[in-house]
């Protein structure tokens, strides 16, 4: 017996038995899918929830200032991005089965690809129209106050945004930055193991 | 066309096998024959038979495995005792448990080749699971054969 077959037969030995039957593995797909998808089409769902939701507050309420429905517009528009954004990738993913490993790791980079430029073109994007946004619509509820009362809370929102902008968006694209960056170059060491 | 019942039976136990390979551990492995048969059940109705279906679940197994190493560092690969070469008789599990780790020392793609291999799938599939050529694949896959075999032999498991 050359050396394969004894490694083969080894192999074979491996206990199967207590992987789960098909039946258990039907209810398992259930609760698992839910899981896996439920932060992504929670974000669409949220993202289009909150759309919707400002929608019917213009449409319902009686604004009398044209910045009133120009930030809910803005607003509207980054939710729709989000949820089109996070759609989009779970399409990609979906349409992701019977590919090669080669063509599975060219996939893996596009991702890695396009999560930057997520971070560094759709997030500010959206964070843009739903901050200059969300200013514009605050305004009809100022505009009739004492200057001062106006000065000061446009500069609470603006620490605000200061704050999210300056902050804790960096700070979350530091820590994307180094994950993408180990990701990316794993992939680089494993598309090179293909090489001969 | 199978049902998903069919497919499950008949591959389950190879796909176990091969992501064991590939990790090294029996819970991973089972995560990875849990998240391949999710991608098998959504896509089955729109599979449409132009690879074979044997094919086609390997690739999705693995690409599985190689998706896993976003989250995992590189899979356990737990110290080889010395004295090895000197016990008698080893029982199965510990000739099987000897064999992956000697597999976990490979680098992961290679990993992925030698448990196709293994698991008997022939070199034209293998090729066509991995995408590369099959002069390139027979070529890897003796060099794997070589490096494994080696190791295999420096623990004094195989005579």
């Amino acid at each position: 017996m050359d050396n394969l077959s004894d490694l083969k037969a080894i192999w074979q030995t491996a206990k199967t038995d207590d992987l789960p039957s098909s039946k258990e593995m039907l209810q398992l797909i259930g609760t698992f899918r839910r899981q896996k998808l439920r932060n992504k089409w929670g974000a669409i769902v949220a993202s289009l929830f909150f759309s919707a939701l400002i929608l019917v507050v213009l449409v319902e309420i009686d604004f009398h200032l044209l910045t009133t429905y120009i930030g809910g517009a803005l607003m509207i528009i980054s939710g729709v991005l989000i949820a089109v954004t996070n759609f989009r990738s779970l399409k990609r993913f979906n349409q992701l089965q019977d590919c090669n490993n080669l063509e599975f790791l060219a996939f893996i980079e596009q991702t890695r690809e396009n999560q930057i430029y997520f971070h560094k073109k759709t997030m500010v994007g959206v964070v843009s129209l739903c901050s200059v946004g969300w200013l514009l619509y605050l305004y009809e509820t100022m505009y009739r106050q004492p200057l001062w009362l106006v000065a000061v809370f446009y500069a609470i929102a603006l620490i605000y945004l200061g704050v999210l902008w300056f902050v804790v968006r960096p700070r979350t694209i530091r820590k994307d930055a180094l994950k993408l960056e180990a990701t990316k170059k794993r992939f680089e060491t494993i598309s090179k193991q293909l090489e001969l | 066309m199978s049902s998903f019942e069919e497919i499950y039976n008949r591959y389950s136990a190879q796909i176990f096998r091969v992501c064991m390979g590939y990790t090294n551990d029996a819970d991973q492995a089972k995560d990875l024959v849990q998240e391949t048969f999710i991608s098998v059940w959504k896509s089955l109705p729109g599979f449409r038979n132009q690879s074979h279906i044997s094919t086609w679940i390997f690739r999705i197994a693995t690409n599985h495995c190689l998706r896993a190493m976003e989250v995992a560092r590189r899979m356990p690969v737990t110290e080889l005792p010395f004295n090895l070469a000197e016990a008698h008789e080893e029982p199965v599990e510990e000739k099987l448990n000897m064999l992956y780790r000697c597999i976990a020392e490979l680098e992961e793609t290679d990993r992925i080749i030698i448990s196709l291999e293994l698991e008997g799938l022939p070199q034209a599939e293998i090729a066509d699971v991995v995408g590369l050529s099959n002069g390139n694949i027979r070529v890897k896959i003796h060099r794997i054969k070589e490096k494994l075999t080696k190791k295999f032999e420096a623990y004094g498991q195989l005579k």
